[in-house]
């Protein structure tokens, strides 16, 4: 059998035997799919907690409450007693409280201000959110009262093919995550075991080439990580509602990323003398990486040094092109970042067999 | 092939800043024969011998091996060679089988089951070819490493300690496989701290210390040379006989227990048995002995073995 070929199987037969390699590779994407499948699935959502006090016994705090409660976005229950609602929250616990004070409804009658109270920890996502959604509603209430309607306003119009959710804009930045932690990981550990136990010194006896021995690497990852989209995917589609699309440039980004991360993951094996320094390095750099290329949020919500971090990261231009393709349907701007993809995996390429020895100084 | 299949001249190794590895050795080994470097810890062998392997840089120094300078490109010359590494280490994940199949491949070889199964069965692994290589014990290990340095037939075999962790039968089966290996022409380079070893298999021997190479010969050139004509031991005589010894004025050296006594002229021989048979020391026998490689070694490098361990 060719060199290349035998080293691949024999690279993606141990690969299969490790307890690590399948997990990343196979197990991992598939659990993430199914949790964040779960966690943004909208058939059963239940709402956000909204517990009211209300001391009114009037009929507008009775109306403010049924315009909340049609919304769709709360669910309300009722806090007995007259009691501080402050010491309520941080007695339960809890991110919100309303409060509707006695004089509400005989207020508004007398044309005066009337004025509730959102009880809760501002720092709190939820809290934001219920304080955006009350807002709203309390502006509606006060064209309903003064008998007047908006003048300028705005409404959405979808520019998307489908309707995508947020779990369709999360599969592929778990793709891009599965790639670079199966490939970059994996290979950096591979090199400080191969240094470690003396498997490079034994290769250089063979004729198999270094660059043999890099490639047959790519091809054995590339290979797994296509099986690995390949069975993500058919979780997704088979247990929820997927819109995001498989296409042939999704394909080809795949295996550019293992390409990129495997080469990566070679570079940093370079400086790594035993595998505990190899976990510790690949953390490094492979952690900020995680959280700061829109694998699970969306970047353009980031502070502005954020964003220019994320630039610098490699994970970014994979995942924004897998985005690209598989969710927008914009294969230019997929295109452009798998070229830069494909010129970063051949710097890291290069750098890595070049620097790369088998040999001791 | 025309000429010595080795050739080493001048070879220097140094670590910097003040490590001298390998220091200005030369030598030649012919075609068909078995090359033994002995040496103690730190001596310099596997320096030297990982050199010629093409796996270190020598620091200055030429080396050609099978006619080829090694500077110039090992590749040329790595399909005919084979090599065992001194701490040799299989890929646990990987069965014998898998792996001698994949060494064939890497030396682009082509081997079918049955030549596998042979290979393997050749070292002993006939029953553990199947087993992941993780699950074999040091010594199977061992035999793992030498099939593999073998898939390509060499014609210069490099095995650096290959008995280490072998049981006596192993280690029995090995030197025959080893002395096949020279009967069908090939060179082996044999680094081994069992004297007895390189006296058995070796036409040629390079006692290495510091870095240098200290004597070089066959075995027996080497005793002869060497060597003290003749030693009587006084077996079991202890710290206590050799005090004996010393006070009465005769020189000897203590070694595992016994005390052994060296006469340089083998006529003297008689005179020291009857000397030694009237003074009071209890030792369970006297018996002569013409001295080994092993004695030559350590009188060279000025140490001594107790219980089996160099001491120097």
């Amino acid at each position: 059998m060719n060199r290349l070929l035998s080293d691949t199987l024999s690279f993606g037969r141990q690969y299969l035997r490790t307890k690590l390699g399948p997990f990343f590779s196979f197990i991992f994407p598939v659990l993430l799919i199914v949790l964040f499948g779960a966690v943004f699935s909208t058939s059963d959502s239940g709402g956000l907690s909204l517990p009211i006090q209300n001391l009114d016994e009037g009929e507008y705090s009775a109306a403010l409450m049924n315009m909340l409660n049609q919304t769709g976005y709360f669910e309300i229950s009722m806090v007995e007693g007259n009691g501080d609602i402050a010491d309520y929250v941080n007695d339960n616990s809890l991110p919100l409280a309303l409060r509707i004070p006695s004089d509400f409804s005989a207020n508004i009658t007398a044309s005066l201000p009337a004025t509730v109270t959102l009880c809760g920890d501002t720092s709190r996502s939820t809290f934001q959110t219920a304080q955006g959604i009350l807002d709203a509603v309390m502006n509606q209430m006060n064209y309903n009262l003064t008998g007047a309607s908006p003048i300028v306003s705005f409404e959405v119009e979808f520019a998307g093919s489908e309707q995508f959710t947020a779990y369709d804009f999360l599969l592929p930045g778990f793709v891009g995550l599965t790639v670079m932690i199966s490939t970059m990981y994996f290979m950096t550990s591979i090199c400080a075991e191969h240094r470690s136990r003396g498997y490079f010194k034994l290769l250089a006896t063979t004729t198999l080439k270094k660059s043999e021995w890099l490639t047959s690497k790519f091809l054995s990852n590339s290979a797994m990580l296509l099986g690995s989209l390949f069975a993500t995917f058919a979780v997704a589609m088979t247990a929820f509602d997927l819109k995001a699309i498989l296409t042939p440039l999704s394909l080809v980004l795949v295996v550019a990323g293992a390409f990129m991360f495997t080469s990566l993951g070679m570079l940093l094996g370079v400086v790594v003398k035993d595998p505990e320094s190899g976990i510790a390095i690949s953390n490094i750099i492979g952690f900020p990486m995680m959280f700061l290329s829109g694998s699970f949020w969306d970047l353009d919500a980031s502070p502005a040094y954020i964003q220019m971090i994320s630039k610098a990261m490699p994970l970014t231009y994979l995942n924004e092109g897998l985005r690209d393709t598989m969710v927008y349907g914009n294969e230019v701007g997929a295109l452009t970042n798998l070229m830069v993809v494909v010129v970063l995996g051949f710097v890291f390429f290069l750098l890595a067999s070049r620097s790369m020895s088998w040999k001791e100084r | 092939m025309v000429g010595p299949v080795v050739e080493v001249t001048d070879l220097r190794k140094e670590y910097p800043p003040d490590t001298m590895a390998v220091d200005g050795v030369s030598f030649s080994i012919e075609e068909g024969t078995v090359f033994s470097i002995l040496g103690p810890n730190g001596a310099g062998k596997t320096t030297t011998v990982e050199i010629l392997e093409g796996l270190r840089t020598p620091t200055s120094g030429s080396v050609s091996i099978l006619g080829t300078d090694t500077s110039k490109g090992y590749h040329q010359v790595r399909k005919r060679v084979g090599v065992l590494p001194q701490n040799f280490e299989p890929f646990d994940l990987l069965s014998p089988f898998e792996a001698v199949g994949y060494w064939a491949d890497l030396f682009e070889m082509k081997m079918d089951r049955k030549d596998i199964e042979s290979a393997l069965e050749l070292v002993g692994l006939g029953e553990r070819m199947r087993v992941m290589s993780k699950t074999l014990s040091g010594g199977e290990k061992r035999k793992l490493g030498i099939a593999l340095s073998m898939v390509n037939s060499p014609e210069l075999l490099f095995l650096d300690e290959p008995t280490t962790g072998l049981d006596p039968r192993a280690r029995r089966d090995l030197w025959r496989l080893i002395e096949e290996t020279k009967k069908r022409g090939a060179t082996v380079v044999l680094t081994t701290h069992y004297l007895d070893e390189a006296e058995k298999l070796a036409d040629d021997v390079a006692i290495m210390h510091r870095g240098k190479i200290i004597a070089q010969g066959s075995p027996d050139e080497l005793v002869s040379r060497h060597g003290k004509k003749t030693s009587i031991v006084l077996v079991g005589a202890g710290p206590e006989g050799f005090r004996e010894l010393s006070r009465r004025g005769i020189t000897a050296v203590e070694r595992n227990g016994d005390v052994i006594v060296t006469v340089d002229d083998s006529s003297e021989l008689r005179h020291m048995f009857a000397k030694l048979s009237s003074i009071e020391v209890n030792y369970r026998e006297m018996y002569s002995r013409r001295e080994t490689l092993e004695d030559v070694f350590l009188s060279l490098i000025g140490a001594r073995m107790d219980d089996g361990v160099l001491q120097e």
